[in-house]
């Protein structure tokens, strides 16, 4: 791949071609891999048989599959149209034009990258299952590396450069990733999603091998340690436990971050991961906004976690849009100033709801701590045991929710950005460009009405699909959607509401 | 169309349970939980689709499109015209029954359908045609 002529690649790509030979030795593997359960039970049945070594023959099934899969995939770039063919039995034939491209990903598992292969995931932002996807499974890293480039700029977002075929020199990255990071690791709920996965599938295991039946609570001799040093002794392990599973999973999905600027085009390129490395290319245009997300571990250390809007590319896809792990929160907002190209959205003051919104904060907080504190003190009134008042501290924490949720609730519209953010437990903070907005929603429940207040959504492609601006007072919404797009709103707003004509008014 | 809608919705609901209650004995109610829940149910129908009826409003100008729905939750959504990607019109059995139809205006956004329930099946279908020029009369790709 160190021809010197990148022009005819298009030209090259348009006959129908095979993923790299090299694949053949992967595909036999994974396959291997996958059947390897069935293969031992096999061996293990044959061999109690009677020790026939005729079972080893099943070994060339998963190879044959292997070759047959190889043989009947085939792809070509051209008439302006990505089509790929596979299958031998159910024949697919995925095509979609090069101008849909919206992400190109380069992910390459460990034996990829011992053969020095990848796979180009080529995402065009339709609701596409694992099954409909277009991958090329099996290319050579500077191979794809050009197809990469060749398919965005293909693209109508970024027009083709002149004289691209020098590129310039690579900009600084804008994030690289620092060891330090990992501290904010344990601090995010990973590390329990990844303990609870794991005691799942353990538990499984010794289930199927009738574990739980011998593990008999009796015979596990701790008389010495009372119940309580064995509760706490238990809580901290597991607390050790949680906490380097999440450091484990950090390093394992984050280890070489690095985000930089393509040169040139101005596209965002992602580099991480540490045994399967992971490239992703946001096309710059189609960067709607940011999230800046810090759940309140994070936000106690002052970490926060930064991922992109992008549109077409919905929340499964959440992985392809990361902008910054768990890290410090000054890292993530000049990351998000950088993006956005402009600092006052992200990290500029926003505008509190008023009275009327942190009122209502209070109430829904309060209201639902009151209901089990009232029932408890009713039921010591009745004669229950005096610890059920414990539930009593749901008051403070309930308070203190309302008032963190109040203080985090805001938004402005600055520079061509809508920003908002609400929350406590996890606080987002969305920023979100005027032009990606496709549409308004206010939303107001009987309650909220009567407090004159309603919730502003801007819709949009990308990410949650929607920007959530809460409770904020009608007059204000209004406003704010109108500033937005003045000449949207203009039509539909009577005496400083939203009103539409009547039902069923007639066409004009 | 949203009366009937209702009585057929409560009337399932009420039937449920009281195949619940008494083919597999899950739970015993006394008597007067089934007459408060035989009242809400008609409170229900009497009410509710009256108050439906009272919020909903649309209107279609050449740049946009804007609906308001909903009783307790009630929510305005606008669209502009720019954005509209596909126009889709349903007619369910019950609204057959009464030559009625709805018209499903969706953009990029998953978030962002509007819905026009209950329309005269003619209007809705000039409400269809007049859309789709419009739509189609404006560039872009709609993201």
């Amino acid at each position: 791949m160190s021809e010197p002529e990148l022009q005819p690649e298009i030209e090259r790509d348009s006959e129908w071609q095979r993923l790299d030979p090299r694949m053949l030795l992967v595909h036999p593997i994974r396959e291997l891999v996958r059947f390897l359960p069935g293969l031992v039970l096999l061996v293990l049945a044959g061999s109690a048989a009677g020790g026939e070594t005729w079972q080893l023959a099943f070994v060339a099934v998963p190879v044959l599959l292997g070759l047959v899969r190889y043989l009947t995939t085939r792809f070509r770039i051209g008439d302006g149209r990505i089509e790929l063919q596979r299958g031998l039995l159910n024949r697919h034939v995925l095509s979609t034009p090069v101008d849909r491209v919206r992400t190109v990903d380069l992910t390459s598992s460990p034996v990829h990258r011992v053969l020095g292969l990848t796979t180009v995931r080529i995402g065009t932002g339709t609701a596409a299952t694992d099954e409909d996807g277009l991958d090329l499974d099996g290319l050579p890293v500077a191979r794809a590396r050009e197809l990469r480039a060749e398919l965005l700029r293909a693209g109508p977002a970024s027009p083709a450069v002149p004289g691209a075929t020098t590129p310039p020199a690579p900009e600084p990255p804008v994030v690289e990733f620092d060891p330090a990071w990992l501290r904010y690791a344990p601090l995010t709920g990973s590390g329990v999603v990844i303990a609870a996965a794991a005691f799942g599938a353990a538990s499984q295991l010794l289930n199927s091998v009738g574990g739980w039946d011998r593990l008999d609570p009796d015979r596990l001799d701790a008389p010495s340690l009372s119940l309580g040093v064995l509760v706490v002794v238990v809580l901290l392990v597991a607390l050790v436990v949680v906490s380097l599973l999440a450091v484990g999973g950090y390093v394992v999905t984050n280890w070489g971050f690095r985000l930089t600027r393509v040169p040139g085009s101005g596209d965002w390129h992602l580099t991480r991961g540490l045994f399967t490395t992971r490239e992703t290319t946001l096309d710059v245009d189609r960067v709607a906004g940011v999230g800046l997300s810090e759940p309140l571990g994070l936000r106690l250390a002052r970490g926060a976690r930064l991922s992109a809007i992008v549109t077409g590319l919905d929340r499964k896809q959440a992985g392809s849009s990361l902008l910054v792990p768990p890290a410090p929160r000054g890292v993530a907002e000049r990351v998000a100033d950088v993006v956005l190209g402009t600092r006052a959205p992200a990290t500029g003051p926003l505008v509190p709801h008023g009275p009327r919104a942190v009122r209502r904060r209070w109430t829904r907080a309060l209201l639902p701590a009151l209901v089990p504190v009232a029932a408890a003190v009713v039921a010591v009134a009745l004669g229950a045991p005096s610890w059920v008042l414990v539930s009593v501290v749901l008051l403070p924490i309930a308070a203190a929710l309302a008032a963190d949720r109040s203080r985090s609730l805001g938004h402005a519209l600055v520079d061509g950005h809508l920003a908002s953010r609400s929350g406590s437990l996890v606080r987002r903070r969305r920023v979100l460009a005027v032009e990606h907005v496709i549409g308004w929603n206010l939303r107001a429940t009987w309650w909220q009405r009567r407090a004159g207040l309603t919730t502003l959504v801007a819709t949009t492609a990308g990410g949650s699909q929607a920007v959530e601006v809460l409770d904020v007072p009608e007059d204000e919404a209004v406003r704010v959607a109108h500033e937005a797009m003045p000449q949207l709103l203009a039509q539909f707003v009577r005496d400083g509401s939203v009103v539409g004509q009547g039902g069923g008014a007639p066409l004009r | 169309m949203w009366v009937t809608s209702s009585v057929v919705e409560s009337t399932v609901v009420f039937a449920v349970l009281v195949v619940l209650a008494v083919w597999i004995d899950l739970f015993d109610l006394p008597w007067w939980v089934w007459v408060l829940l035989v009242a809400a149910d008609v409170v229900y129908t009497a009410v509710v689709p009256q108050w439906r009826y009272l919020v909903h409003r649309w209107e279609v100008t050449d740049t946009a499109v804007y609906t308001q729905t909903g009783w307790w939750a009630r929510e305005r959504r606008i669209a502009p015209m720019s954005r509209i990607q596909t126009v889709d019109l349903v007619e369910g059995a019950v609204a057959r029954l009464f030559g009625l139809a709805t018209v499903t205006v969706t953009t990029a956004s998953a978030a962002g359908a509007l819905e026009i329930a209950g329309l005269d099946r003619d209007v809705a279908r000039r409400l269809v045609d007049d859309l789709t020029v419009k739509a189609d009369a404006v560039e872009g790709d709609a993201t």
